[in-house]
């Protein structure tokens, strides 16, 4: 048998299969489409995505769509130096920081074509779609709302025999926190230290009726506040009610490195898509709450998209990008396999289907923007440029201040003198 | 020469051309050869150098078309910008630290090395490893487990009853433990002090150790000055690599330089202020203005190169 296969009978079969192949692809090549897909996130996050991409691939043989994920610290250099490149992917996971930023630079595409066609999300809320919205035209597809939510360890404090966190004030926080530090011997925290999370910065300043912004892209909040957010965790460090600054200093700002993952503090601050993620890296069972609450009655709380798709501008195969995006949002198969780890479905149909199935954290989730619903304020302004680096610089000062090299009042002085010069240089 | 001479001295027309031929296609064999790399050179260095000299004359938002702003990204630099000077500070203080300690160890250890011991070529493997490895984001993340609280280092440390920082995480500390990180990759200036080393003749030991030297006055009359052209090339080598350390710091602070800017190299605060925060422009200046400090550093080690470097010959 081996005698047969010479070198011209083999020349003779790849010549065969190379044109056969070539009759075959030519009218294939028209209509294949390769997508390419980006976002941010976990492991969990990303064998979801996975997951939905191979059930639209079995159904849609001739799209081909080709997925890549980062961190989120990685994710926007990557994307900013694609765009630079002008290659940046077809379909982009994008976030309510950014997408200002990116539309108004000409990178998206507005997507109000599709609208009705390729992209049906016309059962969508009004908040849900103006949402993601820049100068009055759509650019992402809301993925699911999300709103604040501090996630902590049921056990720590039911092993301590302190009342969880629930719908709590600041104070009473607080409290809670530093009996719970005490009954684990100060080796574990009742409480991440959050002053560097600008989320919870953001929700706390709202509770005094400040922002991080104002309407028109400026500074909204003053010296005193900025003062009083790191008093307030300089005492809680005091009362050991959160971790010294050596310790904090540990978390790099991801779920992976969160303190409440590494196992040294009972509460997290973050957002309630994020429940998923946290749950998948814990033993311990985790629960779900609001913020701790301010004085008076104004709410910190916002809905928000957790995040969206949007297309780059000069993507070529927007079209079957579009209707892969539609694929998760709104048919039902595509969005359960998503779940709520992206947060809570914009479309009541899909919301009802989703929930229907899902197992018991999913459903903490959605009750959990349930309850919170009533109780939110209006979503802030986007951010405006400069916002980012005002982030970084808010880790930094409240680093300061939390190694003691900075008093609490000089923080405050300190980040509003920079967040004004880097404002102004924006 | 010799060949010159036997060539009449006026050379008919049509030898001249073959001959020139001849160097032409020795000259097309030997570009073609290395085409590949002039290729590299050419289009991935020389071309995205001089394209940033440009970037950092304008305004460019990655996004958007540049515009052309003059000098205003230097002046800035210069005169208005905290961080820069800072980050110019930890840099210095890593180089100034970083490249003389580690040098210091390489030789000791080649020379220890260089006794002749058995098994050598295994040492030399083991001693090397960490440098192949030493760039790796793998290492980075193993020293983050390691200087970390309740990491190995502090379990050493606690036998002898320390209560160990957290390295990377105390700002006090955790520059030097990327210093050490450098000074752990010692594999590749040790490998050539150890070339170095045997090229001294053993004679001039020997002649040496009859005259009545001791074994330091040898280290500093004989291995010393006939080593100090391995120095000097190790020395220019380490110095423009310390320059442009930016792995170790980005893996150890996520990116952020922290804790509070204390690891904030001079190529991560580039790279934030270009990635991370769309100026590319002034990214560029940035890079443009740590090319020249180099630059002079290396030139100045070249012009003193003679009051210090003995060659043999």
């Amino acid at each position: 048998m081996t005698r047969d296969l010479n070198r011209r009978t083999l020349l003779k079969a790849a010549l065969g299969s190379a044109g056969l192949s070539a009759l075959g692809s030519l009218p294939a090549f028209a209509q294949d489409a390769r997508v390419r897909l980006y976002w941010w996130g976990s492991k969990e996050r990303a064998d979801r995505t996975l997951k939905a991409v191979s059930l639209y691939q079995e159904r849609n043989p001739n799209v081909k769509i080709d997925g890549e994920t980062l961190a989120w610290g990685d994710y926007w250099p990557r994307l900013a130096t694609q765009a630079a490149g002008r290659n940046a992917p077809d379909l982009i996971q994008m976030d309510y920081r950014y997408v200002a930023e990116y539309a108004r630079r000409g990178a998206l595409l507005p997507l109000d074509e599709f609208l009705g066609k390729s992209l049906d999300i016309s059962d969508f809320d009004k908040a849900s779609l103006d949402s993601c919205k820049v100068d009055g035209k759509l650019y992402g597809i809301n993925i699911g709302n999300n709103s604040n939510a501090l996630i902590y360890n049921k056990a720590a404090f039911q092993k301590a025999g302190v009342a969880e966190p629930i719908d709590v004030t600041w104070d009473k926080f607080f409290e809670l926190a530093a009996a719970v530090t005490k009954a684990h011997n100060g080796e574990y925290f009742g409480t991440s230290d959050a002053s560097a999370e600008e989320v919870a910065f953001e929700n706390w300043l709202r509770q005094r009726g400040k922002a991080l912004y104002t309407e028109d892209g400026k500074l909204g909040l003053d010296e005193k506040d900025a003062a009083d957010w790191f008093a307030m965790w300089a005492k809680a460090r005091e009362t050991k009610a959160c971790p010294p600054a050596d310790l904090q200093a540990l978390d790099k700002n991801n779920i992976e490195t969160n303190l409440l993952t590494q196992g040294r503090a009972a509460c997290a601050f973050n957002h309630s898509n994020q429940y998923v993620g946290y749950q998948v890296l814990n033993k311990n069972p985790l629960g779900i709450t609001m913020y701790p609450q301010g004085a008076g009655p104004n709410p910190g709380h916002y809905l928000k998209p957790s995040m969206m798709w949007s297309i780059y501008a000069r993507s070529k195969v927007a079209e079957p990008a579009v209707k892969f995006a539609n694929f998760t949002v709104k048919d039902v198969d595509g969005a359960k396999l998503l779940g709520v780890e992206r947060g809570v479905p914009a479309s009541p149909k899909v919301r009802e289907a989703v929930s229907a199935e899902l197992d018991a954290q999913g459903k903490l989730v959605v009750d959990f923007i349930s309850h919170v619903t009533p109780k939110v304020g209006p979503i802030p302004p986007a951010p405006p440029k400069g916002a980012g680096e005002i982030q970084t610089m808010l880790r930094r000062i409240s680093e300061q201040v939390g190694f003691g090299r900075m008093s609490t009042a000089d923080g405050g002085k300190q980040y509003v003198s920079e967040a004004q010069a880097i404002l102004s240089r924006a | 020469m010799t060949t010159t001479a036997q060539i009449p001295l006026t050379i008919s027309e049509p030898e001249k051309r073959s001959k020139r031929r001849g160097e032409l296609s020795r000259a097309l064999v030997s570009y073609s050869f290395l085409a590949p790399w002039l290729i590299g050179f050419l289009g991935l260095t020389l071309g995205p150098t001089l394209a940033s000299l440009y970037l950092s004359f304008t305004n460019f938002d990655l996004l958007q078309d540049p515009q052309f702003i003059g000098t205003a990204n230097y002046q800035r630099i210069v005169t208005n910008d905290v961080k820069f000077w800072h980050s110019m500070q930890v840099t210095f203080t890593y180089v100034i630290l970083a490249v003389p300690l580690k040098l210091a160890f390489a030789l000791g250890l080649a020379m220890v090395l260089n006794r002749g011991i058995a098994g050598l070529p295994l040492y030399r493997a083991l001693f090397y490893l960490p440098s192949l490895l030493g760039a790796s984001v793998a290492i980075a993340v193993l020293w983050r487990q390691l200087f970390a609280k309740d990491g190995l280092v502090n379990v050493a440390l606690a036998l002898f009853g320390i209560d160990g920082p957290s390295w990377i995480s105390d700002p006090n500390y955790s520059l030097y433990t990327l210093v050490l990180l450098s000074i752990w990759q010692f594999g590749s200036p040790m490998i050539i002090f150890l070339a170095g080393l045997r090229q001294i003749p053993p004679d001039v030991y020997e002649a040496a150790s009859i005259d009545g030297a001791n074994k330091m006055q040898q280290f500093v009359k004989i291995t010393l000055p006939l080593l100090t052209p391995v120095i000097f090339f190790n020395g220019i080598v380490q110095t423009i690599d310390a320059f442009k350390a930016f792995t170790p710091a980005f893996i150890i602070s996520e990116g952020t330089g922290g804790p509070i800017d204390s690891t904030l190299f001079y190529t991560l605060y580039l790279y934030q202020e270009g990635f991370a925060y769309f100026r590319m422009g002034y990214a560029s200046a940035l890079a443009w203005i740590l090319l020249i400090i180099i630059a002079c550093f290396t030139a100045f080690s070249f012009l003193t190169s003679r009051y210090w470097v003995h060659y043999n010959d």
